[in-house]
């Protein structure tokens, strides 16, 4: 992301149990909490209401963390044809490919849940798509260097050999086929889940609004923004937790950081949950 | 229809406004030294490499780049509500936005540099003259047009989010899109024009840049023209096909098989992509060859 | 080809730093609130000092917190801080159906509570074994809301949930209530934060390295959280009185002038020199 890009003190990307129970512990209290609060009345729409959009936004925020991790990002090795992956922070790509996506699914929010989804990982993967293959160009056609993987022996979709195509004295360069459809895939789910939160959250707001009196001139518009920002804020922090998970470079789906995901998709539900369930809050009845 | 045929119009215009914005990010931010290749600028004068290229330590470029636009936006609205005009309200917007980053700018770079001291680095002052308002202009250029697309989509393509949050959105992309594009050119090829030609730089050889010009000592602004030459336009085509598509298959297709034309016109897109990618790949495969052991 | 991430030995404790920006923030926000309840607009400019003292907190935090290393970006740490404080503050900004007065205190709480989950989250369930990790998150969601609050107030006056999601407007005697001209309604809320962002990672980003000193970093937070004000007054214009806006205007011009100067002469008293228009001398050639 910046200059700097420090090892991490001592992560040995092993899973938590004791931790990892707890929190799915912590999102049901949250969930409950939901169905409490709708039932007494505080949150409109009654019981049901508020406990499927927060399972909404929490299935969204899983889909974002996963997404995360097959985004492939090289961070500042990357920049000097050092290290495979696209030379940035993998919490702003991400973010960045996932607001994109947010993007096609606001606008085609009025046509319908499966269409905004559908729509916001496209918008998503579209902007990787082209991300990654201008990466790629400008490594080819611009540097004369050819992708090669540093993680693995040969690619395992195109079974391309990746050894003899690293350069003396680096760790791989530019985006292999594997790390282009990663780059893709990550680009989709957080599109999706991206979307998946803004709509979960402006039906919700579209449905309390009444409640609290918010009718007429512009009413869908504060729904908008409100579900926007909250979008935004939520995504932003999902991306940020997810990318400490990888200590910020990752290569796609075949490093084996990858298998680190579990634990970010525990985080981003926990994490997912609380955020949600204040997001709920703000709209609240008192 | 003629709706559909302004809405073309405007995709057109949208995707050349942000192809001259992808053009105009990344050549300032080459030339201020930003994002993950600053990495080395400011690595250089600890392995006893003394310099005097710029240190616009901001942040990533999606993060600023976020900030400056959604700064734009944002008083280009303030205006518009105080009833001035659109054009207007968004130069406003911008040159307030150019100033806000000049000024981050200088102190990215004093604060970079003067942290340095204990390696003896000084601090240019006619660098932070010359270079500041240079990546100011090019900034300048950058914004407004991200803005303008961002206005057009909010009013023309009655877009739901208001201005300020599409400028989140598009400055995120135009950081994005013109990092992931134009750092590798800027940081390999200008950075390491000393080492070998098609080939990654050993990672020994990091923080000995090149700190010389065809003549004289270099300093940032050296770095503009080259990368001016293909990070520079890469990162333009890159995001302006990226608004492009994006526009153009919601704009087209929107209404086909309620608006699942544009989603299955956006898998094809994809789809054509990657197999240009795999193109590029093979190609380079093919034409350069494995490394030999010593060439 | 990672940089070291150096943080200088503080002259001023962290603690201390931390409860000045607290204790400045709380005061400032309660004096805006007060004007605001008492129906004027002229105080607004207090948040934007109460933006500067939450800020100054938040550098500190981030100092320690970056000082071990989190695998990514400074910047990451920012966007952290607010995408948990925006969610935070809107909900105390709901509270102010009780009392406005309940708003900072509220939004302080709830901030360190998702603060402190989101905390314990990245320590326990991600594994980073940080110390510092669980109490620096919650202290920077505290911080991303306080400033987030700040800056809104410097913009429309007001921290009311009401009174930011609407607008009123006499049109021809008639009250017209506009929410899409509001400042969430029309996203404003998305300039604060992102200035917030920005400007809670910038001071110690920008002055990381092996000669970071405690001042002029603080100084640069000071200046972070003017340079902000300036723009949110600009946008101010837009809500509240002429007077109130051109008030806070030039409080912000004048701190961020001051802050500017100052900063610049602290660099040049860090520098290891100060040169202008002359080559760099290389010992090795």
């Amino acid at each position: 992301m910046s200059a700097i890009a420090a090892k991490p003190a001592g992560n040995a990307g092993a899973f938590q149990p004791v931790a990892s129970v707890i929190a799915i512990i912590l999102a049901i209290i949250f969930i409950g909490a939901a169905y409490f609060l709708g039932s007494s009345g505080i949150l409109s729409g009654g019981a049901m209401l508020p406990v499927t959009t927060l399972v909404g936004i929490i299935v969204g925020a899983a889909l974002i963390a996963f997404g995360v991790h097959f985004v492939p990002v090289g961070g500042a090795p990357a920049a000097m044809g050092q290290s495979p992956g696209i030379a940035t922070g993998v919490a702003m790509l991400a973010t960045g490919a996932g607001l994109a996506g947010l993007f096609g699914g606001a606008w085609a929010a009025s046509l319908g849940f499966g269409v905004a989804l559908a729509g916001g990982a496209i918008g998503g993967g579209l902007m990787m798509a082209i991300t990654c293959l201008m990466v790629n160009i400008s490594y080819v056609y611009g540097m004369g260097i050819p992708a090669a993987s540093g993680k693995v022996e040969k690619d395992p979709i195109t079974g391309d050999s990746q050894a003899e195509y690293k350069s003396q004295g680096t760790e791989g360069h530019g985006l292999p086929f594997i790390s282009y459809v990663g780059g893709v895939v990550g680009g989709l789910f957080g599109g999706l889940g991206g979307t998946l939160i803004y709509i979960e959250l402006l039906d919700f707001y579209t449905a309390s609004f009444p409640a609290l009196n918010i009718v007429g001139e512009g009413a869908s518009a504060l729904a908008v923004g409100l579900a926007g920002i909250f979008a935004i804020g939520m995504f932003l922090v999902i991306a940020v937790l997810s990318a400490y998970n990888i200590t910020g470079t990752i290569e796609g789906p075949h490093d084996p950081k990858f298998k680190r995901f579990p634990r970010a998709i525990i985080a981003a539900i926990c994490a997912s949950g609380i955020c949600g369930l204040v997001a709920l809050l703000a709209v609240a009845i008192l | 229809m003629q709706e559909i045929i302004i809405g073309i119009g405007v995709t057109a215009l949208a995707g050349a406004l942000a192809a001259v914005a992808g053009a105009a990010e990344d050549t300032e931010s080459n030339i201020g030294s930003q994002g993950d290749p600053n990495s080395q600028v400011q690595l250089a004068p600890q392995m006893g490499y003394t310099h005097r290229i710029y240190n616009k330590a901001v942040s990533g470029e999606p993060p600023a780049y976020t900030l400056w636009v959604t700064l734009a936006c944002g008083i280009a609205w303030a205006f518009m509500m105080l009833h001035v005009n659109a054009v207007l309200a968004i130069i406003f917007g911008t040159v307030l936005a150019t100033f806000v980053q000049g000024i981050y700018a200088t102190t990215a770079y004093l604060g970079r540099t003067a942290s340095l001291s204990k390696f003896g680095q000084p601090v240019f002052i006619d660098v932070l003259k010359s270079v500041t308002t240079v990546t100011m202009g090019h900034a300048f250029v950058a914004i407004f047009t991200t803005v303008t697309a961002c206005y057009l989509m909010a009013t023309v393509l009655n877009h739901p989010f208001s201005l300020p949050l599409l400028g989140i959105v598009w400055g995120l992309a135009l950081g994005a899109a013109g990092s992931a594009t134009g750092n590798p050119y800027y940081g390999k090829e200008r950075q390491y024009q000393n080492q070998k030609f098609g080939a990654g730089v050993p990672i020994s050889a990091s923080g000995n840049i090149v700190r010389y010009a065809e003549a004289g000592q270099r300093s940032s602004i050296d770095n503009g023209f080259f990368t001016a030459k293909l990070g520079g336009p890469a990162s333009g085509l890159c995001f302006g096909l990226i608004v492009f598509f994006e526009l153009w298959r919601t704009v087209l297709f929107e209404h086909t098989w309620n608006g699942w034309g544009a989603v299955v016109v956006g898998v094809v897109i994809i789809l054509l992509f990657a197999i240009l990618d795999r193109y590029v790949e093979k190609w380079a495969r093919k034409n350069y060859g494995p490394y030999t052991a010593e060439a | 080809m990672s940089v070291k991430v150096e943080a200088s030995h503080d002259g001023i404790p962290h603690e201390k730093v931390m409860a000045m920006g607290l204790v400045l923030a709380l005061v400032s926000l309660y004096i805006a609130v007060a004007g605001s309840y008492a129906g004027y607009d002229y105080l607004a400019f207090f948040g934007g000092i109460a933006a500067v003292g939450a800020l100054i907190w938040g550098n500190s935090t981030i100092k320690r917190l970056c000082s071990y290393g989190i695998g990514t970006g400074v910047p990451s740490a920012g966007m952290l801080a607010f995408g948990s404080g925006v969610i935070a503050m809107l909900f105390a900004a709901k509270l102010a159906v009780i009392s406005p007065f309940l708003v900072p205190i509220a939004g302080l709480i709830i901030a360190l509570i998702v603060g402190l989950i989101l905390g314990w989250i990245s320590n326990s369930v991600l594994n980073m074994k940080i110390p510092v990790m669980t109490r620096s998150i919650a202290e920077l969601a505290a911080v991303g809301s306080l400033a987030l609050m700040g800056l809104t107030i410097v913009a429309t006056g007001h921290i009311t949930f009401t009174q930011i999601t609407s607008f009123t407007l006499d049109i021809l005697g008639i009250t017209v209530n506009m929410y899409d001209a509001s400042y969430i309604g029309a996203g404003i809320i998305a300039v604060s934060f992102m200035l917030g962002a920005i400007a809670l990672q910038h001071p110690f980003n920008a002055c990381l390295g092996p000669g970071e000193k405690q001042d002029r970093t603080n100084m640069l937070t000071i200046e972070c959280g003017f340079l902000s004000m300036i723009v949110m007054a600009v946008i101010s214009f837009a809500f509240v009185s002429m007077v109130a806006a051109w008030i806070s205007l030039i409080i912000a011009l004048i701190g961020w002038y001051w802050s500017y100067k100052k900063y610049f002469a602290l660099s040049k008293r860090d520098a290891a020199a100060w040169l202008n228009a002359k080559p760099f001398s290389d010992a090795e050639e």
